[in-house]
């Protein structure tokens, strides 16, 4: 007897389903309201998630002249796009991403060969030297995500915005039900070995992708200090697995790091050959994180050999009293009010070095 | 287009509005042919031309199978379908796989050819499709269905889209007959299938992605050994994780379709309250299972010609469902082991007889613990990306090696609960239906798990995660 029947029906529960449903309906509708007062009662505000979608499609807002930010974390809090507008005469793309390596998207743009325009790239060491783990996965998946991206992905994107421009409670980074199980406080065996907890909830983003610090986070308080405290472990770098040898695992970081030299001075070299442009930016940084940095990435290091290497001209923070004198609040980025002084005070330093003609050590002449 | 995005509800909503509102049957089914290819066509639009091709041509041969006059000329026609959709599939799906097999054995010969590498796209749910496809003119030629005159029904038929991408794998047969009326909504149709769709979106967006997902991610990524506790955990937690996942697609493309009048087969029946691996496979993607049984098992002569062809014709099977799971030879090794258990299982069942102590339920929930087991174990090869993998991690499991610990409190916590949440309901369902459950439990009980649901699905805030099914 074969499986199939001509006449198969499916069995349906006998019961009130139109009353059942629109119960459910009105209790969902209260209990997400109810959820929303409480969100907004905590300190969260309506704000667009940083997606993948987000970042793709501010990627293909990129046009051959345009000038583009890439980075970390530091360019994306940091950079106010309507004061580099007013002082270079174009808006700007917005391209850093929290906790990325900038490397897969410096190599992006220097492989479009459409693209001769200007890059804003912060330069932070310790993970735009990082070979491998989540730093490059974050480039690599908003990377992916505008070349791969599907017609539904984009609408999809199109109606979260609605809702997230609406809504306070659609927060990816701190109000899912994945991240409020993290909150729960129980006490992890001695010895494993956990990832560092990402930072809570601290600012806010446009469509245009301009982040700002919420002013609870600028303020002296608990929030500030839990967000300190959330630097310190993510900038340690962490031990070598278990399962390589130090010393093998030392030294395959160490060809991994040489290789990535090598590959950001290919990368600006072809950028320079099309008529394009590269200024690296040190943006602020103090505290302790300041030491940590300093002290595991001296300005001697990567950022010297970049910059010679490549001959993209370079802006570093502490070379300048009017950029050297801004504070962090939480160490690692500016106040929302303090990045758009900061960027008036960028500017300048932008068109001098943007004027200069780079000379690449690989090309060995002037583009 | 995903079950569990924002396009999907509107897409949806719009579809089931424009279906009730029109009269005409006929023009409801244009309607439904053409969503069900946007439905397609959103992810990669030119795929929506292979579908359509694989489909005609499955229309053609289905028509010459049945107006062919002699045997001979039957089956000509029918192993052209065949030949045809696995042709398709090989080309699209395990293209680089035979190519790379094809290179080691040369260089184990001691010849060095470097083939290319073919830079081709899988066109998502080709498996499925292609299954969906072929099940028409197998049937045909079985004389189990007859051909049908219209292009656009059987269009709709394979592309219907609460099932195209990731099934269940619905038959021609059984869901043509289902073209040739109007569909007329039973008394609670609508109200269930909404139902259905809630909890296959909570089974997919919070029991995989958000309790399950991270802990089996984190664990099969790693390169080292692992302490007995996570290396379970991790199995454990895919185990749970590719049941709600696959499972949540199912009732969800049951539901929806239910919502637009048809009715499709149950394609899982609380398979972790198995006992033995036979009531494994008649409860887990019983749509799968069912046809390599139909189109394969059967063919090749099943049980008719003793213990041992029969064994042979098990592991032929379950070899070629392994590789339909993935162009690689994880995949093979999973489905030989459960061939090799089914195999066991038969001749444990044949020296055992009808013994009475086998009745035992405490002895059937201990048959159901060692089926689970087996089928965790078996998992690990599933999941893992290659053998050293899968190797590690079933050592680690079987307490040989020892190694890291790499999972908070909380992770494990939230899997033991929920794997062990899903095998008690299992088997406290295992001879009845969610149905007939339903049916009998509290209204204000089905408003609050409803409710629950529903909100835990909002909260989730999902960031559309794929369907592990998708990638097969």
């Amino acid at each position: 007897m074969p499986s199939s029947t001509f006449n198969f029906e499916r069995e349906i529960p006998s019961l009130p389903w139109r009353s059942l449903g629109l119960a459910v309906v009105l209790l969902t509708v209260a209990a997400t309201a109810a959820w929303e007062i409480r969100c907004r009662a905590w300190g969260y505000a309506p704000t667009l998630d940083d997606t993948s979608d987000l970042w793709a499609e501010q990627r293909r807002m990129v046009k051959p002249d345009s000038i583009v930010v890439i980075g970390d974390s530091r360019a994306l809090f940091d950079t106010d796009l309507d004061a580099l507008e007013q002082g270079l005469g174009q808006r700007p793309v917005q391209l850093a991403l929290v906790g990325s390596c900038a490397y897969p998207i410096l190599e992006n743009l220097a492989n479009d060969e459409n693209f001769r325009g200007t890059i804003i790239c912060s330069l932070l060491p310790g993970i735009f030297l990082a070979p491998a783990g989540p730093p490059v996965e974050n480039s690599l998946t908003a990377l992916k995500r505008y070349q791969k991206g599907t017609i539904a992905q984009r609408a999809s994107h199109r109606l979260s915005l609605l809702l997230e421009d609406r809504l306070a409670f659609i927060q990816q980074e701190d109000l899912t039900l994945e991240q409020l199980l993290k909150r729960l406080p129980i006490p992890n065996r001695a010895h494993a070995q956990l990832p560092p907890r990402l930072p809570p909830y601290f600012y806010t983003l446009d469509r245009d992708r301009r982040a700002r610090m919420t002013e609870q986070a600028a303020r002296p308080g608990e929030l500030q200090e839990r967000i300190k405290a959330g630097w310190i472990p993510l900038f340690t770098p962490p031990p070598p697995p278990s399962y390589v040898p130090k010393e093998a695992f030392l030294q395959g970081m160490g060809q991994a790091i040489e290789q990535r030299f090598k590959d950001i001075v290919t990368s600006v070299a072809k950028l320079h050959s099309r008529g394009g442009k590269i200024v690296f930016v040190r943006y602020p940084f103090t505290g302790e994180l300041k030491k940590m940095e300093d002290a595991g990435t001296p300005r001697a290091g990567p950022w010297t050999r970049i910059i010679k290497e490549t001959g993209a001209p370079g802006i570093y923070f502490e070379d300048h009293p009017e950029l050297a004198s801004f504070d962090c609040p939480e160490w690692s980025h500016l106040s929302g009010p303090d990045s758009v002084e900061f960027t008036k005070r960028l500017v300048p330093h932008l068109k001098k070095a943007l004027s200069t003609p780079a000379v690449s050590q690989q090309q060995g002449q002037k583009p | 287009m995903l079950f569990n995005s924002l396009t999907f509800v509107v897409f949806f909503a719009v579809v089931v509005t424009a279906y009730w509102t029109l009269r005409s049957w006929e023009a409801r089914k244009n309607l439904l042919l053409i969503a069900s290819y946007l439905f397609y066509g959103a992810w990669n639009p030119p795929f929506a031309l292979l579908l359509f091709a694989t489909t005609a041509l499955d229309f053609y041969l289905g028509g010459r199978i049945a107006a062919a006059d002699s045997p001979g000329a039957r089956k000509a026609w029918m192993w052209a379908s065949v030949a045809a959709n696995l042709s398709a599939l090989g080309f699209f799906k395990y293209g680089n796989f035979l190519l790379e097999n094809f290179q080691w054995l040369l260089a184990r010969a001691g010849v060095a050819y470097q083939p290319p590498h073919l830079d081709v796209f899988l066109p998502i749910g080709i498996s499925f499709y292609v299954f969906h496809s072929l099940s028409y003119t197998l049937d045909v030629y079985r004389r189990v269905c007859e051909p049908t005159q219209s292009l656009r029904d059987f269009t709709l038929a394979v592309s219907f889209f609460p099932q195209l991408v990731a099934g269940p794998i619905v038959r021609a047969a059984d869901f043509l007959p289902q073209l040739k009326e109007a569909r007329v909504l039973k008394p609670g149709q609508f109200g269930w299938g909404l139902a259905l769709m809630t909890l296959g979106l909570f089974e997919k967006v919070v029991f995989a992605d958000t309790l399950l997902a991270s802990s089996a991610d984190t664990i099969f990524a790693y390169r080292g050994s692992l302490q007995s506790l996570d290396a379970w955990t991790g199995v454990l937690a895919f185990s749970g994780q590719i049941f709600f996942d696959f499972a949540g697609y199912s009732t969800c493309a049951i539901g929806a379709a239910l919502c637009l009048g048809f009715n499709l087969k149950d394609n899982f029946r609380f398979p972790y309250a198995a006992v033995g691996f036979s009531d494994f496979w008649r409860r887990w993607h019983i749509s799968l299972s069912t046809f390599l049984r139909d189109f394969l098992y059967i063919p090749l002569g099943g049980n008719r010609s003793g213990p041992a062809r029969a064994a042979v014709n098990l592991m032929i099977v379950m070899f070629i469902g392994g590789l339909w799971h993935g162009a690689a030879w994880t995949f093979v090794v999973w489905g030989l082991i459960h061939g090799g258990l089914l195999v066991l299982e038969r001749a444990l069942k044949a020296a055992a007889g009808e013994a009475a102590w086998l009745q035992n339920p405490l002895v059937k929930a201990g048959l159901g613990l060692g089926t689970f087991v087996a089928v965790c174990f078996a998992w690990a090869f599933f999941r893992a990306t290659d053998f050293p993998t899968a190797s590690r991690l079933v050592r680690s499991m079987a307490g040989v090696l020892s190694g890291d610990a790499l999972l908070s409190t909380r992770e494990i916590i939230q899997v033991f609960s929920v794997v062990g949440g899903l095998l008690l309901a299992h088997w406290s369902l295992r001879d009845t239906s969610l149905e007939a459950v339903v049916a009998r439990m509290p209204r204000p009980v089905i408003v609050a798990i409803w409710t629950l649901m529903l909100c835990a699905v909002i909260l989730t805030q999902g960031s559309g995660n794929a369907f592990i099914y998708f990638q097969f």
